[in-house]
């Protein structure tokens, strides 16, 4: 059975956080951009964007990133080529700082796959990680840079995060 | 017996004296609390200050004496236009108990037309006296209100209260007990400190975060405070709340002012700038923070007055301080503001995991 251990208030104040800290951390946000990973990635970084927008009144870039052509869990044969655009991006991200959002870190592997896919889309001064949720079970070296919250969970177990603009309401289940 | 309220204007308002007969004097406050008259009462933030309820009645809602913000009360007097007997709780009435706290209060004063002048004239000196002839006029002219209101609430002995969590010391300005309610509930392990110690002194305790709290006065009366504050800014996550917010912001060379219509209410609407969200919190103070000095310092507004558009919160763009004006340990006025702590104790462990991490990488 599924149960609720983040509600929409603590969802809120946890994206508030994470935005209050890429300002603490990056002394000018100029060269920032946002690009989340679909689906309930880019809704982060939408977010962010519009907070940011309100406290320091900058409107940062946010474009969205599908990492289906770079996963590294389907075979070669089961990859469609042809699918696979050369720029996934519709934004330059050259000598930018990327932000990249997504809502659970977990293996990692998303991850990796994002950095493949944003590399091959130009190059940027410096890639960070921002997510909702870490659960842990990394199986690559990667960690967040910007966490909502840690929740550590067994790898039998789901965490199923709900946002407003897809699923009607914010929280995070845990089942 | 016939009493009188006595404005540094002049203005006589007559009533019938409870309480203590002393005679008082101190800044008159007006509060628009209608419940948590107790809390009020017994807020250190209401040292030197002669506090005028608007609500008609007071005590309807009871006198609940396990609600005390401090052990002793802190006022130098009430005015209130008439008390009644509750019936949740009518083993003390409001008048008694003003009585047993050894306050003067002065009630049948026409609270409503004083709130209006005072909101005309702003706050100003006021007594409650047994006459009002010249003699009192003149004695009420010459007051001046002590400039050691922080020194009279502020704890003279450190004292701990103990737990299992985050290390925190709390500079006590004028300290609630509700604000320690709030630290015991998040597992925080706290010292309370004298609000002269030294920045050294509270480095010996090793705290992972400090916190200036709320109280009384001017804050340019506490210059010492405000070195040691610059000092320890650059080491340790900061929550500044109310004075201690004014006091953290002249530290970093910005300007406070007071506020045209001070905010003395327990439930007063403040807006997240980030995500939109409205807030209603507890209120109690007579400064702002000047907006002009804001825009060129290190700090971006996070919360702001609904009603005035006053700032009500800040945070600094690279150290890791947050503070807000407004009082989220609310006592009294609702519960919405208690976010700010688990913020702050966010912003600790946010500050851990970076050094963690760097200590990793390195």
């Amino acid at each position: 059975m599924a149960k609720e251990i983040i509600d929409g208030q603590t969802m809120t104040r946890a994206l508030t956080r994470i935005t209050y800290e890429i300002i603490e951390r990056n002394k000018g946000i100029e060269d920032l951009v946002l690009i989340g990973i679909k689906t309930r990635g880019v809704f982060v970084a939408h977010r962010i964007e519009s907070r940011l927008k309100q406290l320091e009144n900058i409107n940062i870039p946010v474009a969205e990133l599908d990492i289906t052509p770079y996963r590294d869990d389907q075979t070669h044969e089961e990859k469609d080529i042809s699918k696979v655009k050369t720029n996934p991006l519709d934004i330059d991200i050259n000598d930018k700082h990327v932000i990249l959002t997504d809502d659970v870190l977990y293996t990692g592997r998303t991850i990796r796959a994002a950095m493949d896919a944003l590399m091959s889309a130009g190059r940027p001064k410096k890639i960070s990680l921002a997510v909702l949720v870490d659960r842990g079970h990394r199986e690559l070296p990667i960690r967040a840079d910007f966490v909502g919250k840690n929740i550590p969970t067994s790898q039998k177990e789901k965490i199923k995060v709900s946002m407003k603009e897809i699923d009607g309401e914010d929280k995070i289940e845990i089942e | 017996m016939k009493r009188y309220l006595i404005l540094e204007d002049g203005t006589v308002f007559p009533g019938e004296g409870f309480g203590s007969s002393i005679i008082t004097t101190g800044q008159l406050v007006i509060s628009n609390n209608r419940t948590g008259i107790e809390q009020s009462v017994t807020d250190p933030n209401t040292e030197g200050q002669i506090l005028a309820f608007t609500i008609p009645s007071v005590g309807s809602s009871g006198i609940n004496r396990d609600f005390y913000e401090s052990i002793n009360s802190q006022c130098k007097g009430v005015v209130i236009g008439s008390s009644s007997l509750s019936t949740v709780d009518n083993s003390v009435s409001f008048e008694d108990w003003i009585a047993g706290l050894k306050i003067p209060g002065i009630k049948n004063v026409d609270v409503r037309a004083l709130s209006k002048h005072i909101a005309e004239h702003g706050e100003m000196k006021a007594s409650i006296m047994d006459t009002h002839d010249e003699h009192a006029m003149d004695q009420i002219k010459a007051l001046v209100l002590p400039p050691d209101l922080v020194k009279r609430v502020s704890t003279k002995q450190s004292y701990p209260n103990p737990n299992m969590g985050l290390k925190i010391v709390i500079v006590d300005l004028g300290l609630k007990y509700s604000t320690l309610r709030q630290l015991s509930y998040r597992n925080c392990n706290s010292v309370i400190v004298n609000y002269n110690s030294t920045a050294d002194e509270i480095e010996n305790l090793h705290p992972d975060g400090i916190i200036y709290s709320n109280g009384p006065g001017d804050p340019k009366d506490l210059p010492n405070t405000i070195k040691t504050i610059q000092i320890l800014q650059k080491k340790y996550p900061l929550l500044g709340i109310g004075l201690g917010n004014l006091l953290i912001a002249l530290a970093n060379d910005c300007q406070i002012e007071r506020l045209a219509q001070p905010h003395h209410e327990s439930s007063l609407a403040v807006k997240e700038v980030a995500s939109g969200k409205i807030d209603f919190v507890n209120h109690n103070h007579s400064y702002t923070l000047d907006q002009k000095y804001i825009g060129s310092s290190d700090f971006i507004v996070t919360n702001v007055c609904v009603a005035d558009g006053s700032i009500e919160g800040i945070r600094h763009e690279y150290l890791p301080i947050m503070c807000v004006l407004f009082e989220p340990e609310a006592a009294p006025g609702p519960t919405d503001g208690y976010y700010v702590f688990d913020e702050f104790i966010d912003l600790i462990d946010s500050v851990k995991q970076q050094e963690g991490a760097r200590s990793q990488w390195n």
